[in-house]
C-alpha cells in the first residue's frame, strides 16, 4: 500500500483503493459525455432520414429494409446532407479527441483521489483538475500521436518494400500476408506507445507533475514491467470488441423493426457503451496502480 | 445463315415479327449516332426477321439448334515467347460468303494494335472506365502473310495490298484487304496467314506481367460479312467490345513446359517434348478464341452437369476462388434452365491476381475470367457477381452474337438483367453485400446507379458513342438491368423469364437486334410491354411515382348557408352519429413510362389497405369512409418499380402519421459512440 500524498483538499488513496468499478458514478459521467457529442452527429442525420422516410409507417425502418433500396437511394439522393454530416461527425471526433483529455483526466482523478474524509472528490472537484491537467494531457496526445503516426507510416511504407520484393517471387497473396505480418509488428509497436502514453497520462494524474516528467514516468513504468502492462492493456481491448460482435449479432436478428425490438436494441447498445467504457476505465486505473506501485518500487 | 426449320407457323407471331420489322426502320441510328468509318448493320434486315417464327416452340431445348452455321474456321499455332512476351503465329482461315451480295474485299479485325500506340481509336477515345489507362507496354500484330487461295485463282499474297489505315486516321485495328476477284455467294476462301504479336502490359482484357499471359484478341480476325453484303467491321473501341460470326477454332498452342493452359474449348492433344507443352484445343459453335499461360496456375476441376469446369488461379486464392467454383455451381445449371442448355463439354475459369485486375472480369467462349482480391470478406459478393456475370455472357454474347459494338445492350444489358436475376434467386435481399445485418441486393445496386443517369442519353446506342464510360456502364449495364428487373416484378417471373428463355433460345448462334428483343417480349407480354421496354431503352423512358397527398378526417355532416323553403338556414358541420373517418390518397405518376403499381394505406389501427393503380393518367385519387383513421400511403411498398427515379417522395403521412426516426438516431448515436472510443483518449 503506498503513502497517501497529500494535493490541495484531496488525498491520493493507495494504491489497491484504485479501481474503476468504485466509482460508478465517473463512469456513467464518461459514458453522458460520450453520448452527448454522439448525439451531435445521430441528431442531424435523424432529421435528414426523418425527412426523406419519416412519413413511412415504418419510419426509417424502411431505411434498414433488407435490399438496401431506401437506404441506396438515401445515399445516392441525400449526399450533400450526408458529406455535411461526415464532416460534422469528423469534426466531432478530432473535438472529443482533444477535449475528452478533460474528463478522462478527471475520471482518472476521482479513481485516484479521495476527500480527507474518504469521501468522494466530487465532479467539481475533479474535473477542476482535469482542467487544470489539460495542457499536460495535450502535449502528450501531441507526443504520441505524431510517434504513432511515424510509426504506422514507416511500417506501412516497410510493408510496401517487402511486399514489392516478394510478389513477383511468392506471388501476390503470400507476398500480402508477409506484409500483413509485418505490419502487425507495427501495430504492437503502436499499441505499445499508447500504453506508454497512458501511463504517462496516469503519472500526470498520479504525480501531478508536467506532460515531459510524466512521459518520464511512464516510460519507466513501462520499462519496469512491459509485458504485464501490455497484456494488461490488450486483453480488456480484446474483450472490449465482444460485446460489439454481440451486438451486431443480435442487431441482425431484431432488424429494421421498431418498438419493443428498437427499445431492445437500444438498451444493449448502451449497455455495450458503458461496457468499453468499465473496461477503458478499469485500464486507466490499472495504469494509476501500476505508475504507483513503479514510484515505489524506484523509490 | 442456316435458317431454322423447326418453329411453328403461326401468323399472329409472323405479324409481330412484321411490325418488329418496321419498328426496326424508326429505330434505326441517324448518321449522328453511327460513327462515320464503320458501317455497322444495326439490325438484321426486316426481310430476314419476318422469316423465322418464334413462339411457344422455343420455351424449352426441344427446337435449340445443335449447331451454329459454321462461317469461318480457324486452325491456328501460336507459340509464345513469355521472355520477350511474343507469339508467333501462323495457319489458316476458311471462310465462307453467306451473304447475297459478291464481296471485293475482306476486313481484318487486328485489335491488338488498339494497344500500339496513343493515336489508336481505343487510346484516343478515352472516357473514363476500365482500360483509360495507357499501358506500360505497348502491344501490336504484326501480319507477315496472307496468301489468299480461291478456286479458279493463284494464290497470291494479299498483304501487301492491304489497307492498314484511312486517311487522316492512324488506327491500325481495322484493315481492309483487297480481294484478288469478287467472291461469290456461297464461295469459300481459303487464307494462309502469318503473324507476329507482340502483348501489351495487361490492359483491358488482354497482355501480360512477368510471366503471366492472358492473350486475347491476339490473332488477325474476319469481322462478320451481314446477310446484306456489308460488312460489320470497326476499329477497337474504347467502350466497345467485339462481334463475329461463328465457326470452328482449331488451335495449337506451344508454351514452355513448366507454364499452364487454359483456353477456350477442350485439349484435344497434349505433348511435352524439347521443353515445350504444346496443347490443341478445338471448339465449334464459337465465334473467338482467348488462352492464358502462366507458370504459377493452380488448378482445380470439378463436373457440373455433364461439363468439365477448370478453375485456375493464383497461389494464395484458393478460397476467393473457391466462391467462383460456388458461383459457377449454381449458375450453369440456372442459367441453362433458363436460357437453354450450355452447348459446350467445358469451362475454364480463370481467377486472375489482383496486380492483373484488368484480364479479370471478361467473357470468351467457354473461358471467363472472374477476380476478387483473396482476401475478399465473404459478406463482399463481389467474386460471385463477377463469375455469375462472366458466366451469364456465354448465352448474351456466345450463344446469341450480336453486335457489340452497334447494341451494347444486347449483351452487356440483357446479361447484367441475368446475373440481377440469378444472384437474387442465389443470396436473396443480400445477394450484393450481406455484411454485420447489411444487405444489399444486386438489383437494389443496379437500380441506384441507373436512375441517377435516366435523362443523360439512350440506353440504346452504339458503344462509342456514349459520352463517358460512367454513362455506358449506368445505361447499359444497369439500366438494362433494371429495366428487366422491373419488369419481372411487375409482370411476373414466369412471364419475363419465358420471353427472354424464348429470346436466347430463338437466336441461338444467331446475331439478332433490338427489333427481335422487342417482338419476343411483345409476343410474350403484349404491345404494351414492348412500349415501355422500347421508350426506356430508347428514349430515355422514365417514371416517378410520388404520394402526393394522404389526409383524413372526422366524418361530418354537411355545413354552411342553406336556402330551405324559402328560408335560410345556417347549419353547423357536426360529427356524424354513426362516427368514421373520411380519408383520401392523391397518387402521381411523373414521367414517360406507364406502369402499374399498388398503393399502400396503412390506418391508426395497424391495418394496410391496398389498391391497384394501373398507372394510367397523370395522378390517381383513392377516397373512402371507413371506421379507422388514415395514418400514411406508400406508392410501390413491394419496391417492384425499380425503374422508379426516387424512392423518398413515394410515401406522404397525415399529421398524425409517419413512423420519425428514432432507429437512425438509435444507430447512428450507437456508431458514433463506438468512434468516438476508438479516437477518444
Amino acid at each position: 500500500m503506498s503513502e497517501a500524498t497529500a494535493t490541495d483538499d484531496l488525498g491520493l488513496l493507495t494504491t489497491d483503493a484504485m479501481r474503476a468499478r468504485r466509482h460508478p458514478r465517473a463512469l456513467l459521467g464518461l459514458w453522458a459525455w460520450e453520448t452527448a457529442l454522439a448525439a451531435l452527429v445521430g441528431l442531424p442525420l435523424a432529421s435528414l432520414a426523418r425527412d426523406a422516410f419519416g412519413a413511412d409507417p415504418r419510419g426509417d425502418g424502411a431505411l434498414w429494409s433488407p435490399g438496401g433500396r431506401e437506404l441506396l437511394s438515401f445515399a445516392t439522393r441525400e449526399l450533400h446532407g450526408l458529406n455535411a454530416i461526415a464532416i460534422a461527425a469528423v469534426a466531432v471526433l478530432l473535438a472529443g479527441a482533444v477535449a475528452g483529455l478533460v474528463p478522462m483526466a478527471a475520471t482518472m482523478t476521482a479513481i485516484a483521489y479521495a476527500t480527507r474524509d474518504r469521501k468522494a472528490a466530487g465532479v467539481i472537484r475533479c474535473v477542476g483538475e482535469g482542467l487544470r491537467q489539460f495542457p499536460a494531457m495535450v502535449l502528450l496526445l501531441v507526443i504520441a500521436s505524431i510517434s504513432q503516426g511515424i510509426l504506422v507510416a514507416v511500417g506501412l511504407a516497410a510493408g510496401s518494400i517487402v511486399e514489392a520484393w516478394m510478389h513477383s517471387g511468392m506471388g501476390e497473396a503470400r507476398a500480402q500476408q508477409i506484409e500483413g505480418l509485418l505490419l502487425l509488428v507495427f501495430v504492437a509497436a503502436v499499441g505499445a506507445i499508447g500504453v506508454a502514453h497512458d501511463l504517462a497520462r496516469a503519472a500526470v494524474v498520479r504525480f501531478k507533475v508536467s506532460g515531459g516528467r510524466g512521459l518520464m514516468l511512464g516510460a519507466r513504468t513501462f520499462r519496469l514491467a512491459p509485458v504485464a502492462l501490455s497484456w494488461s492493456w490488450a486483453w480488456r481491448s480484446l474483450a472490449s470488441l465482444a460485446p460489439i460482435v454481440a451486438a451486431a449479432w443480435a442487431a441482425e436478428r431484431l432488424g429494421g423493426r421498431g418498438g419493443i425490438a428498437l427499445g431492445a436494441l437500444l438498451i444493449l447498445h448502451q449497455a455495450v457503451v458503458l461496457a468499453r467504457v468499465g473496461l477503458r476505465t478499469s485500464w486507466l486505473a490499472r495504469a494509476l496502480r501500476a505508475v504507483d506501485t513503479s514510484l515505489r518500487r524506484v523509490a | 445463315m442456316r435458317p431454322l426449320r423447326h418453329a411453328r407457323e403461326d401468323a399472329p407471331v409472323r405479324s409481330s415479327f412484321l411490325a418488329a420489322g418496321a419498328l426496326a426502320l424508326a429505330l434505326q441510328p441517324t448518321d449522328d449516332a453511327a460513327p462515320a468509318p464503320a458501317p455497322i448493320q444495326p439490325t438484321a434486315p426486316a426481310a430476314d426477321v419476318s422469316v423465322p417464327l418464334a413462339g411457344p416452340a422455343f420455351d424449352d431445348d426441344a427446337a435449340l439448334p445443335t449447331h451454329a452455321d459454321d462461317v469461318v474456321d480457324y486452325t491456328l499455332r501460336a507459340t509464345l515467347d513469355p521472355a520477350a512476351h511474343t507469339i508467333h503465329g501462323e495457319g489458316t482461315i476458311t471462310w465462307r460468303n453467306t451473304s447475297t451480295a459478291m464481296v471485293r474485299e475482306l476486313w481484318l479485325h487486328l485489335y491488338l494494335n488498339a494497344f500500339k500506340n496513343e493515336r489508336s481509336a481505343y487510346l484516343r477515345e478515352r472516357v473514363g472506365g476500365r482500360g483509360s489507362t495507357a499501358p506500360e507496354d505497348w502491344g501490336w500484330i504484326d501480319v507477315r502473310k496472307l496468301v489468299v487461295r480461291a478456286p479458279d485463282t493463284v494464290p497470291v499474297d494479299e498483304w501487301p495490298r492491304a489497307e492498314l489505315k484511312r486517311p487522316g486516321d492512324d488506327d491500325e485495328t481495322d484493315a481492309r484487304v483487297p480481294m484478288p476477284r469478287e467472291i461469290a455467294p456461297g464461295e469459300t476462301l481459303q487464307l494462309d496467314v502469318t503473324f507476329d504479336d507482340k502483348l501489351p502490359a495487361v490492359v483491358e482484357r488482354t497482355g501480360y506481367r512477368g510471366s503471366f499471359h492472358m492473350v486475347g484478341q491476339w490473332f488477325p480476325k474476319i469481322a462478320r460479312l451481314e446477310p446484306d453484303g456489308r460488312w460489320a467491321h470497326f476499329p477497337f473501341h474504347h467502350l466497345a467490345e467485339f462481334y463475329a460470326d461463328y465457326g470452328t477454332y482449331d488451335v495449337t498452342l506451344d508454351v514452355p513446359a513448366g507454364f499452364t493452359i487454359g483456353a477456350t474449348g477442350p485439349t484435344v492433344e497434349r505433348t511435352v517434348a524439347g521443353g515445350r507443352a504444346i496443347e490443341r484445343h478445338i471448339q465449334g459453335d464459337v465465334h473467338d478464341f482467348a488462352w492464358t499461360a502462366w507458370d504459377r496456375w493452380q488448378t482445380f476441376h470439378e463436373t457440373i452437369g455433364g461439363v468439365d469446369v477448370s478453375l485456375l488461379y493464383p497461389r494464395g486464392f484458393i478460397r476467393v476462388a473457391a466462391r467462383d467454383m460456388a458461383s459457377i455451381r449454381f449458375a450453369l445449371p440456372y442459367f441453362s434452365a433458363r436460357y437453354g442448355r450450355y452447348p459446350y463439354r467445358v469451362l475454364t475459369v480463370v481467377h486472375p491476381q489482383n496486380d492483373v485486375e484488368e484480364a479479370g472480369g471478361m467473357e470468351y467462349p467457354t473461358l471467363i475470367t472472374s477476380g476478387g482480391p483473396w482476401l475478399t470478406p465473404p459478406g463482399i459478393l463481389d467474386p460471385e457477381i463477377t463469375a455469375v456475370h462472366e458466366l451469364g455472357h456465354q448465352w448474351f454474347y456466345g450463344l446469341v452474337g450480336t453486335n457489340e459494338l452497334a447494341w451494347p445492350f444486347l449483351d452487356e444489358g440483357l446479361n447484367q438483367a441475368a446475373e440481377v436475376d440469378a444472384m437474387g434467386r442465389w443470396r436473396g435481399a443480400g445477394s450484393a453485400v450481406d455484411l454485420l445485418g447489411l444487405r444489399i441486393s444486386d438489383a437494389n445496386l443496379q437500380a441506384d446507379e441507373a436512375n441517377g443517369r435516366a435523362h443523360d442519353e439512350p440506353v440504346a446506342q452504339s458503344a462509342d458513342s456514349f459520352s463517358t464510360g460512367d454513362n455506358y456502364g449506368a445505361l447499359v449495364y444497369a439500366r438494362t438491368a433494371t429495366l428487366i428487373e422491373t419488369l419481372r416484378r411487375v409482370y411476373g417471373d414466369d412471364a419475363v423469364g419465358r420471353a427472354l428463355g424464348r429470346y436466347a433460345r430463338r437466336f441461338r448462334f444467331q446475331h439478332p437486334g433490338p427489333v427481335e428483343l422487342l417482338a419476343i417480349f411483345e409476343e410474350v407480354l403484349g404491345a404494351h410491354v414492348a412500349e415501355t421496354m422500347r421508350a426506356t431503352l430508347f428514349h430515355e423512358g422514365w417514371v416517378d411515382f410520388v404520394a402526393e397527398q394522404a389526409v383524413t378526417r372526422e366524418a361530418k355532416t354537411e355545413g354552411g348557408v342553406f336556402d330551405v323553403d324559402g328560408k335560410r338556414e345556417d347549419v353547423r358541420s357536426v360529427t356524424k352519429r354513426e362516427g368514421g373517418f373520411d380519408s383520401a390518397v392523391i397518387v402521381r405518376r411523373r414521367g414517360t413510362l406507364v406502369l402499374p403499381v399498388d398503393v399502400a394505406m396503412t390506418m391508426a389501427d395497424g391495418t394496410t389497405r391496398v389498391e391497384h393503380w394501373d398507372g394510367e393518367g397523370d395522378s390517381k385519387r383513392f377516397a373512402w369512409h371507413g371506421a379507422v383513421a388514415l395514418r400514411s400511403v406508400v406508392v410501390d411498398p413491394e419496391c417492384r418499380v425499380l425503374l422508379d427515379q426516387n424512392v423518398e417522395n413515394n410515401r406522404a403521412a397525415t399529421e398524425d402519421g409517419g413512423g420519425g426516426a428514432w432507429k437512425t438516431l438509435e444507430r447512428a448515436t450507437y456508431w458514433m459512440q463506438l468512434a468516438l472510443q476508438a479516437v477518444a483518449p
